[in-house]
């Protein structure tokens, strides 16, 4: 079987002694950041980038993964016990979560969170394996007219699922197409709107982008509405989880998985719309419904499964095809270029370690999650209390010496404080931020796609619809779109977020 | 009877008179200014870009993709703009703003980034976090310097002893410690 040789390779990768200590450090800090208040993934990740530099291409990615779905499992533990998730997509864990831990039984609501992920992230794994190989086999035929077809799908998709306005959302991704061809134009070497400052030649870093828009940017928005937070539940205790509560959480968690597994392929979706929609349909057909919103065990259970799933699986595009579907799936991406990679459907064949190393370390970081929530808790529960007023600081310091390090150049601070206005600016007026990235990510691939495809057909745009594979995928982005667009579906999604 | 079956029947609240005198009010000035915003990124672009070759779609020139971009981004700008005076603005929470953090917190990385050479990485950490931390109302000054002293040494120590990165613990502008170090 060759699934098991690739595993049992993966295997050797991920457990190799260095890569399960990056894995752990991932896994801590990802739970960490999950449980501090006011610091998300993306801005963790954008700032421990420069760190990784220096760091093996599979180490590397083992850690910025683990940082990841750690969060998710962190973010989780914030709603329960104080009712402040730690992560956007742990909102909805809040609504029950923290009710059962009013009631008493918040040890019995972490263990079904951490369970329930775990289940779900094995799955999750599962899938990954057996799914992304046959996925970016079909890739690897693609020409660049097909690979201009599917970024613009991935492109349309990502804002589709995403809240908030559309024609917002297209004007994020077009401003961040265009950030990105700043720099030289790789295909003539002239410089591009560089106003002859040569660290500019390079394009903008976007290490330094990322953590201006996403780190420094959250940081204004937070210090806006400042208010310390209060922590009710100072000792947990009860971590077994009842027979009662055994069998009411099954059904939960496997309907969450598969929810969760197929919206996390979803270009744009991912953990938070996962675990929204995992929320919304348990609230309907669960037989405890009425308990909904008071408690019940469900509302916690699958929402959890839902975003573990949907945070693991939204590596496929990613791993597969090169295609990021969120904005910490680009910042792998960028991960991936900067050492020297070219995410594409050549990852598996060309980088084999490197590929079913991370998808084994996902199982394994998803078991140190369970050892580090449930018997650390208290320690977790301490993390709580460090007060907004000292983090922010020392996130601000860090993101300075991380810009500094990207190239040693005070240049990429000063781009990073630029972004920041930028970004601030934009939320200011209700853009939001993330299909900048994604944009400003996939424009030079975007780019030359488009001249190459353009060069073969000599000028003629019918070379996007004369493949039946660029043609597909065109007709699915324009469904996609006009999905959204109509009325019925455009209510749903306001519910689907608001709820 | 004949009276009310001649009269068009408009739902409740609706007057279609007044609407019509009000179509080109601004309903959502959020809306607007993002618009304008856009539109205005779009021709940044075009004007900083005029001097780079277009081409044409079968040879295209450097100037082709974002020349395009900028004006797609100017048409979605513009449709922003319409949509602002259509529709109006939803109840949102009202805007808080907090000059002092902004002006604080975007200014102490460039203070960062100017002091860095000359003063050396410990000073300069110092007084960035004392510095940012003013920006909390929570924030007292013991906590702050204690904050940044020890960040000033842990950073000195992960970054210029671990990760040997070409900046000092002090500068050339501090004069006697800067040469121990």
């Amino acid at each position: 079987m060759d699934i098991f040789s690739n595993l049992w390779l993966g295997a050797s990768t991920a457990f190799m002694p260095m890569n399960l200590f990056y894995g752990f450090i991932g896994c801590l800090l990802g739970t960490a950041i999950g449980v501090l208040p006011g610091l998300g993934p993306t801005a963790t990740i954008a700032m421990l980038l420069p760190i990784t530099f220096g760091l093996p291409p599979e180490s590397a990615l083992i850690m910025l993964a683990g940082i990841f779905y750690g969060a998710q499992y962190g973010g989780s533990t914030t709603a329960i016990l104080i009712n402040l998730p730690g992560e956007s997509s742990s909102v909805v864990t809040a609504i029950d979560g923290y009710q059962m831990a009013r009631n008493g039984r918040a040890g019995a609501a972490l263990a079904t969170a951490a369970l329930g992920s775990f289940f779900a992230g094995t799955v999750a794994t599962i899938l990954l394996a057996v799914a992304a190989p046959p996925l970016a086999a079909v890739a690897l035929n693609f020409g660049p007219a097909e690979y201009f077809s599917l970024m613009v799908l991935g492109l349309v998709a990502s804002v589709a699922l995403a809240s908030g306005s559309l024609l917002k959302a297209f004007a994020m991704i077009v401003f961040g197409l265009i950030l990105g061809t700043v720099g030289t134009d790789v295909e003539s070497g002239t410089p591009r709107y560089v106003f002859d400052i040569p660290e500019l030649y390079d394009g903008l870093n976007f290490v330094a982008v990322s953590m201006g828009i996403f780190g420094i940017c959250e940081i204004l928005r937070n210090l806006e509405g400042e208010h310390e937070r209060s922590v009710g539940v100072k000792r947990v205790t009860g971590l077994m989880l009842t027979r009662q509560d055994i069998k009411r959480i099954i059904a939960p968690v496997l309907r969450g998985t598969a929810l969760g597994s197929f919206l996390g392929i979803l270009p744009g979706g991912g953990a938070m719309l996962a675990s929204f929609a995992s929320y919304a349909m348990e609230k309907r057909i669960s037989p405890n419904r009425a308990e909904f919103g008071k408690g019940a065990i469900e509302g916690v259970a699958a929402p959890e499964s839902a975003n573990n799933a949907g945070a693991q699986t939204s590596f496929i595009p990613m791993l597969t095809l090169g295609i990021p579907g969120n904005p910490v799936m680009a910042l792998m991406v960028g991960a991936m270029i900067i050492q020297g990679i070219t995410p594409g459907p050549n990852v598996i064949s060309d980088e084999p370690a490197l590929f079913w190393g991370m998808i084994v370390s996902m199982w394994s970081g998803n078991l140190m999650l369970v050892i580090l929530n449930l018997p650390l808790i208290g320690l977790w529960v301490k993390m709580l209390t460090v007060p907004y007023h000292l983090l922010f600081p020392a996130i601000i310091g860090f993101c300075c010496i991380g810009a500094y390090s990207i190239n040693n150049s005070v240049f990429d601070v000063f781009v990073m404080a630029g972004f920041s206005v930028i970004g601030f600016a934009l939320s200011k007026m209700r853009f939001e931020p993330a299909p900048l990235l994604l944009g400003f990510i996939l424009g030079p691939m975007l780019e030359e796609n488009l001249r190459r495809a353009m060069l073969i057909s000599q000028g003629d745009p019918s070379i996007f619809v004369r493949s039946p594979l660029s043609l597909s995928l065109l007709i699915f982005a324009v469904v996609v779109l006009a999905l959204v667009l109509s009325p019925s579906i455009s209510r749903k999604r306001e519910e689907a977020f608001t709820e | 009877m004949s009276q009310s079956a001649g009269r068009i029947q408009f739902p409740a609240g609706m007057s279609f008179t007044r609407e019509y005198h009000a179509m080109l009010k601004i309903r959502n000035s959020r809306d607007f200014v993002g618009g304008v915003t856009m539109i205005c990124v779009g021709l940044l672009f075009i004007w900083f870009g005029r001097e780079l070759e277009v081409g044409n779609s079968f040879q295209m020139g450097p100037g082709y993709f974002p020349t395009m971009l900028s004006l797609l981004l100017m048409a979605i700008g513009a449709l922003i703009v319409v949509q602002s005076l259509m529709v109006d603005a939803e109840a949102g929470d009202p805007e808080t703003w907090n000059w002092k953090a902004y002006f604080l917190v975007i200014l102490g990385p460039i203070g960062f980034g100017l002091a860095l050479a000359g003063l050396g990485l410990a000073p300069t950490m110092l007084l960035l976090i004392v510095g940012v931390a003013t920006a909390s109302r929570y924030a007292n000054w013991r906590h702050s310097i204690l904050l940044g002293l020890f960040l000033a040494a842990c950073s000195v120590l992960l970054f210029t002893k671990l990760l040997s990165l070409p900046v000092s613990a002090f500068g050339p502008w501090i004069p006697f410690i800067g040469e121990l170090f």
